[in-house]
């Protein structure tokens, strides 16, 4: 089933006097997010990921095309949705005297929580993002990194089935990312709650996306899974080998290999199928008489496919 | 949405609205120093123009009723500019909650820190300069009070408005036009006073027949016939105006991306 189904959407910002600048932000994107999966939106600064993601999210309307949402029109349907979704973005504010505590409580309350199911619903949310000795602090008081885990945790508040995240892990240290993707795994392990990211940390979205939209200057150019879009972007598949002798000259006229570098000792062969070109080159080596001391294979990072693409 | 979740977001932001003026000093410095200052000046002023202790009187309701209004309005008002000023708009409309519930909510905290405002000018008013606040008895004085709250609920809904469409820059301009909109309201002077066109505008506010009908149970007969009615049908065709407004702003804001520039 669809949690987000979106047609052809296209949105223009304009500024200035009577709206002479335009800036187009989305021209004709389509995008289909299945429920319970979760979807990395990449793209360069400015390419229109947040834009895409407030549209989704019922923050702004589009100029054109159809979203549906959870099955809900974001326009004509944007109450009722408002309920079931939310988001939380890299940089966040909030009322900058209230307390941790209250801030979730106040979000809690305008969806409808109060009591027992309130305080509840609070406690819980500040265990999970392990924001217990911080509950009565300001938020004003907050590093960075407690902002966002304060964000985070209001935008679970209502227990959202889809959740938008605009680089949510922007400026946390290496330590504090790692436990933020861990628990955004957890959300959708464990509770299936369909998540929509944008990050600019590869890696991360090649950990956690089951699917990644590449989108530039407000269109989306590919779509696929982290493997999917290394190979579409056919940047191959890179086999180093350390050898004795050193050096081998055929290697680089060897069926597959697309060329061949050496550094520090070690041959870099790119090749467009490690699986299929190993045994074969391991073959020819021995029986060229070629020792074999090291061998190691290496995918493409999700990095270079970002480079390539932004081109 | 049921009548349970419609007063609990309404108090979720009465909660909001209060807890952050509990915590700011510069807010509770905004609700004494200035009223007082005023009530202070006209006084010593009426009292220095020897004005008749009814004179007096008829100045000081429209100090007070001034500072009633600005204290109640500008708590309306931050329905939208607590948020504004924080850069948190967007969590507020991405809620399932509606205006009213954010300009309701206000309003309730600006009836009460208004209430303390008045109390205290009342108090001020009759030690210092002998007013009585209480001569035209409990029921006219809450009528009073009732067409002073309108009066900002309107004031506060269009300066949310206001700054909804044009961004937090609109800030000056919106209050610019709430005070020239109160001045017309015959705070200090009755409305007969005024050259006609600007009369004509007086009598289109709700200020002025609340006003009115209150300064009449100090000796100044009413100028308009049925002043308490009048004002209280003015006072729901601009709320209703207002509120009109706010939602097509927000809506306008919404498509334009400015609810978003405004949270960042
Ligand atoms: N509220 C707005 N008003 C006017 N123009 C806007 C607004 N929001 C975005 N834009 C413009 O729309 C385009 C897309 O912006 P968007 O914020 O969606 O990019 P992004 O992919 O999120 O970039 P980044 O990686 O820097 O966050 C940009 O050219 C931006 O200048
Ligand atoms: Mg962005």
């Amino acid at each position: 089933m669809l949690a987000i189904d979106a047609r052809d959407v296209e949105k223009t910002f304009r500024s200035g006097w009577f709206g002479r600048r335009e800036t187009p932000a989305l021209r004709g994107v389509s995008l289909t997010v299945e429920r319970g999966s979760i979807v990395g939106v990449l793209g360069p600064n400015g390419a229109g990921k947040t834009t895409l993601l407030s549209i989704l999210a019922t923050l702004l309307t589009p100029d054109r095309g159809r979203v549906l949402v959870l099955g809900h029109d974001v326009v004509r349907e944007a109450g009722v949705l408002r309920r079931r979704l939310n988001m939380a973005s890299g940089r966040p504010s909030f009322l900058w005297s209230l307390r941790v505590g209250e801030i979730i409580a106040f979000y809690g309350r305008l969806y409808g929580l109060s009591g027992a199911r309130l305080r509840r619903r609070v406690d819980t949310l500040i265990e999970l993002c392990e924001l217990g000795s911080y509950r009565r602090v300001p938020y004003s008081d907050l590093s960075t990194g407690l902002k966002q885990r304060v964000a985070l945790a209001k935008s679970l508040v209502n227990d959202p089935e889809l959740l938008f995240l605009d680089e949510p892990t922007l400026g946390l240290d290496p330590d504090v990312s790692v436990r933020v993707r861990e628990h955004i795994a957890r959300l959708r392990r464990e509770q299936g709650i369909t998540i929509v990211l944008t990050t600019h940390y590869m890696r991360e979205a090649d950990e956690l996306c089951d699917e990644i939209a590449f989108i530039k200057a407000g269109r989306i150019l590919s779509r696929g899974t982290p493997g999917e879009l290394k190979r579409q972007i056919r940047l191959g598949e890179v086999i180093a080998l350390r050898l004795d002798p050193p050096a081998v000259t055929w290697l680089a006229e060897a069926p597959g290999v697309l060329r061949c570098v050496e550094a520090d000792g070690w041959v870099e062969c790119t090749v467009d199928e490690a699986e299929k070109r190993l045994p074969e080159l391991l073959r020819a080596l021995h029986n060229d008489g070629v020792v074999i001391r090291n061998v190691q294979v290496r995918e493409p990072e999700l990095e270079e496919v970002f480079v390539e693409l932004a081109k | 949405m049921s009548w349970r979740n419609e007063l609990l977001a309404v108090w979720a932001v009465t909660l909001r609205n209060a807890l952050m003026g509990a915590r700011n000093v510069f807010f509770f410095f905004e609700l004494l120093f200035w009223p007082v200052v005023g009530v202070l000046s006209i006084g010593l002023m009426s009292r220095f123009l020897e004005l008749t202790p009814a004179q007096a009187s008829f100045v000081l309701v429209g100090t007070i009723a001034l500072s009633v209004i600005n204290v109640c309005q500008l708590e309306v008002a931050y329905a939208v500019l607590l948020d504004v000023w924080s850069k948190s708009l967007k969590h507020q409309f991405l809620a399932p909650i509606g205006i009213r519930h954010l300009t309701l909510g206000s309003w309730v905290v600006g009836m009460v820190r208004s209430s303390v405002v008045f109390l205290l000018l009342a108090a001020l008013g009759w030690w210092a300069f002998d007013f009585e606040v209480l001569r035209p008895g409990w029921l006219a004085l809450a009528t009073f009070l009732l067409g002073c709250f309108l009066t900002a609920w309107v004031v506060g809904v269009a300066v949310c408005a206001l700054i909804t469409l044009f961004g937090n820059r609109a800030e000056a301009f919106a209050w610019a036009t709430v005070n020239l909109v109160l001045v017309l309201a015959g705070i200090y002077y009755p409305v007969s006073v005024l050259p006609g066109w600007i009369a004509a505008i007086a009598r289109a506010i709700p200020l002025t027949y609340f006003l009115d009908a209150y300064r009449s149970y100090y000796g100044f007969p009413s100028e308009f016939a049925a002043p308490v009615a009048t004002g209280l049908a003015l006072s729901v065709l601009y709320g209703a105006l207002a509120h009109w407004a706010f939602l097509a702003a927000i809506q306008r804001a919404r498509r334009t991306g400015l609810l978003l520039k405004m949270s960042e």
